[in-house]
């Protein structure tokens, strides 16, 4: 398990990024290579990423669910189920928003195994440290 | 040996023109060292006076092709060579000029050409310096290593910058002499 934290600022109001980090047609093309394949539900969505490695890449298909949210302290859970399209790897997370007026924080647990995973924990622990980071700059533009 | 007098002019008929490329950040692992072979080149060895020779080359940025990758997660296909060559001529490379120009050629007592010279890539032009050995059999040998940020180039990088091509890349021919 690779826990992370980050702080991200979008410069807008705690109504706007209470909408948008909810509303899963714009949050998933947030995050680079991530994109929706199907809305099951207002707070579930098929959804997939591909993520370049260089001249290789993999592809991880699966579920994001707005699992809990908190209107009052707007906080909220996503929960990311996925597997490795054409290989055994799995790709986990819970992500838990707190929004404020003008950003936030994202606390990532995420859980990988398989091609990805054999990287090693740190390495996988860098790469999603700089996927979340790229993620949360484009936040303040959704 | 030392090399007969006369001009000569080299191409990928005579022999290979290659660039090999390490790997580095966090995730390195999942990255290949590469050996990319430039498939349109010509050389020009102006050896008739020994006083005045000369060295020049120019080489097509377009015609780069990954041979091989070592130390990956899983081998290179065909298809990721490709995506390679892609990336060096879209991201890299952008088909620029390549060309180099000595300014000094040395030959030493056992027929050695210390070349130095101008290396012009992508409209920026530095000093190289290397060694060009010819054997026996007329095979030419030679290699130098520089570094691609010396030459205004961003290394080329992926997975948010955890998984780069190393900044120094090692430039190396191995070519058998023509008749001059």
């Amino acid at each position: 398990m690779v826990e992370l934290d980050h702080q991200f600022t979008t410069g807008k109001d705690t109504a706007y990024n209470w909408e948008a980090i909810r509303d899963l047609d714009r949050l998933i093309p947030c995050v680079q290579g991530g994109k929706v394949i199907e809305r099951t539900s207002p707070t579930e969505a098929k959804a997939e990423i591909k993520v370049k490695m260089g001249a290789m890449s993999m592809t991880f298909a699966g579920t994001v669910e707005v699992a809990e949210q908190d209107e009052a302290a707007h906080t909220a859970l996503l929960k990311i189920k996925s597997r490795e399209v054409g290989g055994q790897g799995h790709a986990n997370a819970d992500v838990t928003f707190g929004l404020s007026d003008g950003g936030g924080s994202v606390h990532t647990a995420a859980k990988i195994t398989g091609k990805a995973a054999s990287m090693g924990e740190g390495v996988v622990a860098s790469v999603l440290d700089g996927l979340i980071k790229d993620f949360t700059q484009r936040l303040g533009s959704i | 040996m030392a090399i007969a007098p006369g001009t000569y002019t080299l191409g990928p008929a005579d022999g290979t023109l290659t660039v090999r490329t390490g790997k580095g950040g966090a995730a390195a692992k999942a990255g290949h060292n590469l050996v990319i072979e430039v498939t349109a080149w010509q050389a020009t060895l102006d050896l008739a006076d020994p006083a005045s020779a000369a060295v020049a080359l120019t080489a097509d940025a377009r015609s780069l092709r990954v041979r091989s990758g070592s130390g990956g997660i899983s081998p290179l296909g065909d298809e990721e060579k490709a995506s390679i060559a892609q990336s060096i001529d879209e991201d890299v490379l952008k088909g620029g000029a390549i060309a180099f120009r000595s300014r000094a050629v040395d030959v030493a007592p056992d027929g050695t050409l210390r070349v130095t010279g101008d290396l012009d890539l992508l409209g920026r032009t530095r000093p190289v310096t290397f060694d060009l050995a010819a054997g026996d059999d007329g095979r030419l040998t030679g290699s130098t290593r520089f570094k691609q940020t010396d030459w205004g180039i961003k290394p080329y990088s992926a997975l948010f910058g955890t998984l780069k091509v190393a900044d120094e890349v090692e430039v190396g021919i191995d070519a058998r002499l023509p008749p001059g």
